[in-house]
């Protein structure tokens, strides 16, 4: 069991990546309110210092920041290599780094396209089986994947990214069974819409009363998703609402899940270009 | 000793809409030179040509500043030193900790601080506690910190006082204008009696501002419109800010809360000595202030 007194006696930390982004920061601040070390990977590394300081004035934590493009596969080699130099030890992995574009499968770039493979699926692989290295021999090392509530349904307009969750979504339940015998523990997250940005806020709104009843605060998604790697839960759903939706998506049949979420999706698109259309005089 | 109007300078955040801009409005208008400080360049530098309109006679000038992080706000302390000796000027009669926001959804600042707790309530501290020298320099000094009326239903919770696990937008509200007296309160008892700066949390009551309509869901918004219907113009609540930072008569009356330029007591929860002290040095902690530094010169 991991206790506070071997984690410290090993000084081993919990890597977060998308560190500097809603959710990733959410579990940096809750990480270090718990007490724990950590080692942030994002994009922008004034952000990621920023947020580090911010983290070790209040929490009087120990923070190591690295500043990557995680989709190149050379950044992540020197990541590694970093960690390994300086002999780093981790018992906790919360892989949030993910990326979506908005638009139809055409209407993207390729270059967006693979973007998001290599960002949501490759980096993700990468990054674990890199880090099952680096776990710490005296603690259960906790491995925690963020997918998303579109792991469960082929989305229109989200197909790319959707079935990347869903690759996660199974590679974690799967992986799961795998490294139970190392001492290693895999929960896979899978939440709804989080209003990170006002891009997403946008969305939520657009969805009228169901945004509002599906969308569930950040910080509250972080702690209990970090109680849940604790106690070794396989998958975390947060909020009610989208557990049930969950449920009804599994009982039914997929291409009937991808209709009706492609015609929501066109309807709070058309109440979206309304709404922005000026009032009329 | 007192400084006649004409030669006091103040520093108002917020101060490019609602309460803060009418409040610089009415310094400007009694000859008081003001340093106002927003977010935004554009806003700032719209208040400002307001303002010197309204009387060109003493000094106005606006700093741009995002109050959400720590860095800039520690900036102001030499910005605003650099305009004081522009002005010739050496000391700083007053501060208004005016700058307040409300966010419905649970926002992180770059720092990792919830926002209103980091805007509400850190920033005031902050800022505070950065341009102190300058307050303590002048022969009396006030600092006002704008509270409100939602702290009578707010308690801290010591185990998350940002409300990160178990965020309300209304709750976190509230928290934050608690801190604002609380951070009151404890500045007093640090300063002693014998202080020339004496700070005070300011109830404006219900105004007529669209603090509520500010990046919030459409239904927020609209019960925001309902409800401050029934509220007062920002000018009139200026007034009580503008006494408390002025009125010679008021330095050694021991309330902390007042509203409408009269004492009020404070809720139960505001009035907690111990609370005061240990947020005291919380606040502190998370702004990167020595956390033992006594301001007392006893
Ligand atoms: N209205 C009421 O009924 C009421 C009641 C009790 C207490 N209060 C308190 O009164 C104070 C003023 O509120 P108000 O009603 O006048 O609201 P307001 O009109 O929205 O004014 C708030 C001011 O703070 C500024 N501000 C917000 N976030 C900032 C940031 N991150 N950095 C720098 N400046 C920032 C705003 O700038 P922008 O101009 O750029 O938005 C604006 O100048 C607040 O502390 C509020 O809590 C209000």
């Amino acid at each position: 069991m991991q206790t506070p007194e071997n984690r410290s006696k090993c000084r081993s930390r919990v890597l977060i990546s998308g560190a500097s982004g809603g959710l990733g920061k959410a579990f940096a601040v809750e990480c270090a309110s718990r007490g724990w070390d950590l080692f942030l990977t994002d994009m922008n590394a004034p952000a990621l210092e920023t947020l580090a300081a911010g983290l070790r004035r209040s929490y009087n934590v120990d923070v190591i920041t690295h500043a990557c493009d995680l989709t190149d596969l050379d950044a992540r080699l020197a990541l590694f290599e970093r960690i390994r130099v300086n002999s780093l030890r981790f018992w906790c992995l919360v892989n949030v780094a993910g990326i979506d574009y908005e638009g139809p499968f055409f209407e993207q770039s390729s270059q967006q396209i693979r973007t998001i493979l290599r960002l949501n699926i490759e980096s993700t692989l990468d990054i674990t089986h890199a880090m099952l290295k680096f776990r710490d021999p005296c603690a259960t090392f906790r491995i925690i994947n963020v997918a998303s509530l579109a792991a469960f349904y082929p989305m229109p307009v989200k197909a790319t990214y959707a079935a990347s969750k869903r690759f996660l979504l199974d590679f974690s339940l799967a992986l799961r069974e795998e490294v139970r015998s190392m001492g290693a523990t895999v929960t896979v997250l899978c939440p709804a819409g989080m209003p990170t940005t006002p891009l997403c806020i946008e969305a939520i709104e657009a969805q009228g009363w169901m945004g509002h009843i599906t969308t569930m605060d950040t910080g509250r998604v972080a702690d209990k998703t970090l109680n849940a790697a604790l106690a070794g839960r396989p998958m975390v759903i947060p909020g009610w609402v989208n557990r049930t939706l969950q449920l009804l998506g599994s009982i039914v049949p997929a291409r009937l899940v991808a209709a009706l979420v492609g015609s929501r999706w066109k309807s709070a698109q058309q109440k979206r270009s309304l709404d922005k259309q000026p009032a009329m005089p | 000793m007192e400084t006649r109007i004409s030669e006091k300078t103040v520093v108002v955040t917020g101060a490019t809409s609602g309460i803060g801009l009418a409040v610089a409005e009415e310094l400007v208008r009694s000859g008081a030179s003001v340093i106002g400080i927003g977010r935004s360049a554009e806003r700032c530098a719209a208040a400002q040509a307001g303002l010197h309109r309204l009387n060109p006679e003493p000094w106005v000038a606006y700093l741009t500043a995002d109050l959400s992080v720590q860095g800039e706000v520690r900036g102001l302390g030499n910005q605003v030193r650099d305009l004081l000796d522009t002005w010739n000027r050496q000391a700083l009669d007053g501060l208004v900790n005016n700058a307040g926001t409300f966010s419905y959804w649970l926002t992180l600042t770059a720092d990792g601080v919830e926002l209103q707790w980091a805007v509400n309530h850190l920033a005031a501290f902050l800022l505070t506690n950065t341009l102190l020298p300058m307050l303590q320099a002048a022969p009396l000094a006030r600092v006002v910190t704008v509270s409100s009326g939602s702290h009578y239903n707010a308690r801290l919770d010591w185990n998350d006082l940002q409300l990160r696990r178990h965020y309300n937008g209304l709750q976190a509200y509230g928290n934050t204008k608690l801190a604002n007296i609380l951070f009151t309160r404890e500045m007093n008892r640090r300063l002693g009696e014998e202080s020339t700066v004496r700070a005070f949390a300011a109830d404006p009551g219900l105004v007529k501002t669209d603090i509520g309509m500010k990046g919030t869901p459409g239904i927020v918004s609209w019960v925001w419109k309902l409800r401050r219907s029934g509220g007062i113009t920002a000018a009139e609540a200026a007034r009580g800010i503008c006494y408390l930072l002025t009125e010679p008569s008021i330095q050694d009356v021991p309330s902390s809360y007042w509203k409408h330029g009269q004492p009020k007591a404070a809720s139960h929860e505001a009035q907690n000595c111990l609370n005061a002290a240990r947020l005291w040095k919380i606040s502190s902690q998370m702004c990167g202030l020595p956390v033992e530094e006594c301001y007392a010169n006893a």
